[in-house]
């Protein structure tokens, strides 16, 4: 038999990897996409309509394996969904958590959907504030992409001038809860912009696809599709056009070159046969996530690319920054003390947001540079977090955890971390749809350490690459959700001392 | 016909439901509890048998979770089963279980200090007296760190078991998992800072 050569390789299947797909699918290349995991069933995969009491263990997860969950979307609601068999581990001293969904489409399937696009204020920012250098595209370049996408896949939000993110094509936004109008009211005394966010979440029927029933279960995937995932939205499209090969449980391994040491391949492992297996192709897309395509790159090494393809520099690999989880305060409102209960989770909490609303008009404003955004949330959630805050016993406590029930609220704060030293103490705001990862240099290196294949046959436990350097600065840790320790700014700044109504009182 | 198979499909269901609870012994009381046929209750296993701890300690456990949560105008964790719940979660915990012996020791030992006599021995008032000092701030006594530590951990289960149940959800009247048309919005439209609003409910 000949061996079958593609027009393109992609490997992934998530933001990066599933728009590849879609693009290059409907213009009629053939394509063979390699993805790490399995391809889910919504029906199966997706329990987000089931209730605590439906679970083994509540939801709360086994408390045995309690130190191997990689976060709260690694839940008993989309068991066996996020990476467990493939090991890593961390350097010594340093803890870091790696989320991985290795399932086709990634982490858009749980994704917490905010497409705000960048303005100029990001892509000349080095300009402005003189650190670093600018973004090689301007937004006046980009803008149409931005359009484009956000027609594709739709994105609910309301027309905001602000002068850090533009405007762009929306569906109509959320609607503000109770939470919403108290914290905008006292934002707005502040000076601080609180609005609906931009979020790929469908209001209205879309494109085909049916408006969210606001169910609030967003963080263990749409069974309907209603908001953006590749599986979704994408591979039904590149798979309409019979152009696309998906190979589900490939583990690349390495990119393969020609003589000339250009790629023409990869080589992946099957995870359910655990053979080494290799595919051809004219080009190769590697969107693997930021970590796992370095490991991939590193991992290619040949006569010709000794340290690795792409990796003339050395900076392959180094530099890295995972998506942000971020970090968050907590207090409550109270206002709403004891007043009934309202479905405030009808989107996972990714309603509104507080854009940059630093270093606007002069860059060099504040303490630091750049600026970051703010995304609050709270109200009557699925579980009350907050009641073994609640002092006391009895009669009283149980009913002081109702009186509370609608008024716990958050802010998020997506920023590498604001504890780091000045010269790292860059802004990001990191989601999936970021054009580049350019902007993230500086911000973090992380220890994603010895990396293992616990599955690979012979290879059991070997160490492939140790493919970080020393980190610099201290990644948030994922888990850890604090006592409103975090966000010093916001909470004691801002909000103390700023607006008495919404001040934030912790629990 | 539609209705009986909608019928068969529930009975299915809880028959479904009985089987995971035999498979999981700790859930025995709080499946059946929480099934929407309420006439269900009456046929629950009496007798349950702890994973983990002894009867006595068992008892004592499902004694401290309904002083948490009582059974006062609505139902409290006795009724929803939570100590099968923090029985489950603690066999299933091994780091958690020598603490919780630990504690049950400790309180049974305090008891015998302060009334000559173990905590289930004590009437209801007794053993509030012996709560307090653990559960607030402003009561907290020197030398009972343990008893505080211990305490905090069987209300955390607490917690957990019991808003993750259906009497749970009542209690607070959780909102989750509904579907709606609409995005729900605020309804107190003329008054977005919220200053006047009804008095409280609860």
């Amino acid at each position: 038999m000949p061996k079958q050569i593609y027009d393109v390789i992609v490997i992934g299947s998530g933001a990066g990897g599933g728009m590849a797909i879609k693009t290059l699918c409907e213009a009629g290349l053939k394509v063979c996409c390699l993805n790490a995991g399995r391809r889910l069933d919504p029906a199966k995969d997706f329990r987000n309509h089931r209730k605590p009491w439906q679970m083994t263990f509540r939801g709360f997860g086994d408390p045995a394996k309690r130190s191997e969950s990689v976060g709260y979307m690694d839940s008993e609601w989309v068991p066996g969904v996020w990476e467990h068999e493939i090991r890593y581990t961390t350097a010594p001293g340093t803890e870091w958590t790696w989320p991985r969904c290795w399932a086709v489409g990634g982490k858009t399937n749980f994704w917490g959907r905010s497409s705000a696009r960048f303005g100029d204020i990001d892509f000349l920012a080095a300009s402005l504030d003189g650190y670093d250098v600018d973004w090689p595209v301007a937004y006046q370049e980009i803008a149409p992409y931005y359009s484009r996408v956000e027609r594709m896949i739709g994105v609910s939000s309301s027309i905001q001038n602000r002068p850090s993110n533009p405007d762009g094509e929306y569906l109509p936004p959320f609607n503000l809860r109770c939470l919403d109008h108290i914290l905008q009211k006292g934002a707005e005394k502040i000076g601080v912009p609180y609005l609906p966010d931009r979020i790929a979440q469908l209001t209205v029927d879309h494109a085909g696809h049916p408006a969210c029933h606001f169910c609030g279960a967003c963080t263990t995937g749409c069974d309907t599709g209603s908001f953006f995932s590749t599986p979704w939205r994408f591979l039904p499209l590149a798979e309409g056009t019979k152009n696309l090969e998906l190979r589900t449980d490939a583990l690349a391994k390495n990119i393969l070159v020609d003589e000339r040491g250009l790629a023409n391949g990869v080589a992946y492992i099957d995870r359910k046969s655990r053979q080494e297996v290799e595919v051809y192709g004219r080009a190769v897309i590697v969107a693997a996530t930021n970590v796992e395509t370095a490991r991939i790159l590193l991992n290619s090494k040949s006569r010709h690319w000794p340290t690795g393809i792409a990796n003339s520099s050395g900076q392959l690999g180094r530099n890295l920054c995972d998506h942000l989880y971020g970090e968050s305060a907590y207090g409550y409102l109270p206002q709403l003390l004891g007043q009934p209960s309202f479905p405030d989770s009808v989107g996972d909490n990714t309603i509104v947001w507080m854009p940059r609303w630093q270093n606007l008009k002069d860059p060099h404003e504040e303490q630091f540079i750049r600026g970051y955004s703010v995304y609050p949330g709270g109200g009557c959630g699925e579980y009350p977090w907050y009641a073994t805050r609640a002092e006391g016993f009895g009669s009283s406590y149980k009913r002081e955890v109702k009186r509370r029930y609608p008024t716990p609220i958050s802010f998020t704060l997506q920023a590498p971390s604001l504890r780091t030293d000045r010269r790292l103490r860059d802004s990001v705001r990191a989601d999936s749809f970021s054009v580049g990862r350019k902007r993230f240099e500086n911000v973090a290196t992380l220890k994603a350490g010895l990396c293992r294949f616990a599955s690979c046959g012979r290879r059991r436990g070997r160490r492939l690459r140790r493919f970080t350097e020393r980190s610099r600065l201290e990644p948030p840790r994922y888990r850890d959700v604090p006592n409103g320790a975090r966000s010093q700014e916001i909470r004691h700044q801002r909000f103390r001392t700023g607006s008495r109504r919404a001040e934030l009182v912790c629990l | 016909m539609a209705g009986q198979d909608l019928q068969r499909r529930e009975m299915l269901r809880i028959m479904a439901t009985a089987a995971a609870a035999s498979k999981f012994p700790g859930f025995a009381k709080w499946s059946f509890i929480c099934s929407h046929d309420k006439s269900v209750e009456s046929i629950r296993p009496e007798g349950y048998q702890p994973l983990f701890f002894s009867p006595s300690e068992y008892a004592l456990v499902e004694r401290l979770t309904e002083l948490i949560i009582p059974n006062d105008t609505t139902p409290g964790a006795k009724e929803a089963g939570v100590s099968e719940f923090v029985d489950f979660m603690v066999a299933r915990n091994t780091d958690k279980q020598y603490s919780m012996r630990l504690g049950i020791s400790w309180l049974n030992a305090h008891c015998e200090r302060l009334f000559g006599r173990t905590f289930m021995s004590l009437v209801e008032a007794q053993q509030v007296a012996v709560l307090e000092p653990l559960a607030y701030k402003a009561k907290h006594r020197a030398g009972e760190e343990d008893g505080r530590k211990f305490f905090l951990a069987i209300k955390e289960l607490t917690v957990m078991g019991f808003y993750t149940t259906e009497i749970g959800y009542k209690e607070i009247d959780n909102p989750a998992l509904k579907f709606h048309a609409k995005s729900p919005a605020c309804p107190h439209v003329d008054d977005p800072g919220h200053k006047h609003l009804p008095p409280p409910k609860w």
